[in-house]
């Protein structure tokens, strides 16, 4: 009877296995009044309970506790047996729990050591050196805690060390670690790139991408160029000066790398006939209102000279400044030009300056 | 066999130092570093600062066109020039 109890329990013990259950619950029935049967019955349902607890210790879930199991056995020699049965179970379930946390402290210990490493190596890197101190003040903690803080250590541990974890087999000495470190940073941001650049995803290998980013680094240029050089064009008096400095630094460009800039050759071709089309329009159009500052500024010097000597040499000097590279050339004619001019003109014509420099840039 | 692959290992690193210079010469302010070899993850993460800049700029560029060509006057000389221009 007291076995029968015991067999109950262990029954109880692993309630998920129906089949076993019932074969077991079969032979307790034919073999209870046998004392030796049931002890051999006896010896076979621990073995099974040892099999369950390993099966529950493979699986990594929680073994059903005993208590729960001693609502099946009514009999008052069920009650013997379970206590007697009672620190077996103790002992499986600790033992397992055991095993679970020295694996669990296995694995802390080996994030652990490569991340001492990195706290050797990187003295420059105090961001990486400070999480690793946080982590090691948590590993001694689990060691009397519960086995669920350490799988909570363990998850926080999977994400900080992911790039300093040293496999089986690869160097832990510090070199090695500082420059595995160095790849890791150079591959992720590899991988940024790859997405920032449309067409990278489809080239393998670090060198095809390289050559993919510098391409789209360079018509990424040409566009920025090209499109300044529209605006530059679409707004034409003002920025004249500037639609040349283009076309002569593009011009340069194409000279160096012919093949480089087959795009970029048609529309300055195109540029040009224009652009020459508008120095005769410069004079024609004297009088249009929808011309830029700079002609205004020539139609008003000319029309309202506040001293008479001054139209002269701004004819004169305006042509130098059309070849002067950028605004400098403009700023100093400027003044020099309009000193006799009232201020808020002056600074129009400097916003204007301010904006073209933009442009260009 | 190991040293077969060591030195195309060490061709295709050559090759990667030739491009991690020529990427280099690109970006506006990495010029005036010059020679002193800037770390690769730095010269990366400036590339990616640079092609968002780059985006920007052209984004920023394509409005401003756009305004200047709705604000144009639409029959004047200059606004068919223009056209002339931006239609190559």
């Amino acid at each position: 009877m007291a076995q029968c109890g015991g067999g109950d329990v262990s029954r109880h013990r692993k309630g998920h296995l129906d089949t076993v259950e019932s074969l077991c619950q079969g032979l307790l029935d034919d073999v209870m009044l046998d004392d030796d049967k049931c002890r051999a019955m006896f010896g076979y349902l621990q073995e099974w309970q040892d099999l369950a607890s390993m099966c529950y210790g493979s699986l990594g879930g929680e073994p059903p506790l005993a208590p729960e199991a001693s609502n099946g056995s009514g009999s008052s020699g069920g009650g013997g047996s379970f206590r007697k049965r009672r620190p077996d179970d103790a002992k499986g379930e600790s033992n397992s729990i055991c095993k679970r946390q020295r694996g669990k402290q296995q694995q802390q210990q080996q994030p652990c050591h490569p991340d001492q490493m990195a706290a050797a190596v990187g003295k420059g890197r105090p961001e990486r050196a400070r999480p690793g101190a946080k982590k090691k003040a948590e590993v001694a903690s689990p060691k009397d805690s519960p086995a669920t803080s350490a799988s909570t250590v363990t998850a926080g541990q999977k994400t900080d060390y992911i790039h300093v974890r040293a496999r089986r087999g690869q160097a832990t000495d510090s070199h090695s670690l500082a420059e595995r470190v160095r790849r890791e940073r150079i591959s992720e941001r590899m991988r940024y790139l790859q997405e920032l650049v449309p067409g990278c995803n489809k080239v393998t290998g670090k060198a095809g991408m390289l050559d993919e980013i510098i391409n789209y680094v360079q018509s990424l240029q040409k566009q920025v160029e090209f499109l300044s050089m529209k605006i530059a064009a679409s707004n034409p008096v003002v920025n004249f000066n500037i639609v040349e400095d283009l076309f002569g630094r593009q011009l340069s460009q194409a000279a160096c790398n012919p093949a480089a800039l087959p795009a970029m050759a048609l529309p300055m071709a195109q540029v040009e006939p224009s652009c020459l089309q508008m120095s005769p329009l410069q004079q024609m159009q004297t009088s249009a209102g929808s011309s830029g500052y700079g002609l205004e500024m020539v139609v008003s010097n000319q029309y309202s000279p506040p001293g008479g000597p001054m139209s002269v040499p701004a004819g004169a000097s305006v042509e130098p400044c059309l070849n002067v590279n950028g605004a400098a050339g403009w700023d100093i004619g400027s003044h020099g030009l309009f000193s006799g001019f009232d201020a808020p003109f002056q600074s129009v014509q400097s916003d204007c300056l301010l904006d073209n420099l933009k442009m260009e840039m | 066999m190991s040293s077969r692959r060591s030195s195309r290992g060490s061709i295709s690193e050559e090759e990667i130092n030739e491009l991690i210079s020529k990427l280099q010469s690109l970006l506006p302010n990495s010029r005036r570093r010059g020679s002193s070899q800037a770390s690769t993850t730095k010269l990366l993460k400036e590339t990616c600062n640079y092609i968002k800049s780059l985006h920007r700029e052209v984004d920023d560029l394509s409005d401003r066109l756009s305004d200047l060509m709705a604000t144009m006057d639409h029959n004047s000389p200059g606004a068919e020039i223009i056209r002339s221009i931006l239609r190559s």
